[in-house]
């Protein structure tokens, strides 16, 4: 089975996004996941953050125009797209102790039900050695 | 498969997708696919462009049939068959 490894340092709703469609797409070929959740984006996984993530990594005057448009085609939160890849397949969230702290959350009870563990940068770089597919974003 | 074909193939399961964007359709086909036995026939709904190359791609990987796509008025029906 391919293993994808991501390497997740934005915390801005258009990757995050992005990283959700990507993990969706490696659940629907039943891919081992492993994502390292990194500086900018362990705010997105505070616990209670994950509907506070509003701004965008790129053309951010069109904000409002971005979230009209994924709203009117239908499309999953990024939140959802990351609960679905869970569902479907073995995909496991690490948060980056340092990114953690960064944002107030310290013990695995201070992320959201998303997260399995928390990680040093030594896993990250040798998941990323292991994988078949690395990213990122 | 010619168009007639698969016209009138008789579908174990029927995915209506039509609502959804990109990664949408191809979750509901790896979802609905689970259900059949080997050798049933699928029929995925899709109005998202990206699908008609992406579906017969992971259906081809994942060892299904890609056995054709039936155009519609404003989407169209891809056809597999559980490997």
């Amino acid at each position: 089975m391919a293993k994808l490894c991501m390497g997740l340092f934005s915390g801005s709703l258009d990757k995050l996004t992005a990283a959700g469609v990507i993990l969706s797409g490696a659940a629907a070929d039943d891919m081992d996941v492993e994502v390292f959740v990194l500086l900018q984006g362990a705010r997105a996984f505070i616990k209670g953050n994950e509907n506070k993530i509003d701004n965008l990594s790129e053309a951010s005057h069109l904000e409002n125009e971005f979230k009209k448009a994924l709203e009117d085609l239908n499309v999953s939160t990024w939140y959802e797209f990351f609960e679905m890849a869970k569902e479907m397949t073995n995909v496991k969230i690490y948060i980056c102790s340092l990114a953690g702290k960064i944002w107030g959350g310290e013990k695995l009870e201070d992320f959201n039900d998303l997260t399995d563990d928390i990680c040093g940068i030594g896993e990250y770089l040798t998941a990323a050695e292991e994988a078949d597919i690395h990213m990122f974003i | 498969m010619t168009l007639e074909e698969l016209i009138n193939l008789t579908v174990n399961k029927s995915v209506d997708a039509r609502g959804t964007a990109c990664p949408g359709p191809l979750l509901e086909a790896k979802k609905a696919i689970g259900t059949l036995g080997s050798g049933e026939i699928m029929e995925v709904l899709s109005a998202d462009e990206g699908t008609k190359r992406d579906i017969p791609k992971w259906a081809n990987k994942k060892g299904h049939e890609y056995l054709g796509t039936v155009e519609e008025s404003g989407f169209f029906k891809i056809y597999l068959k559980k490997g």
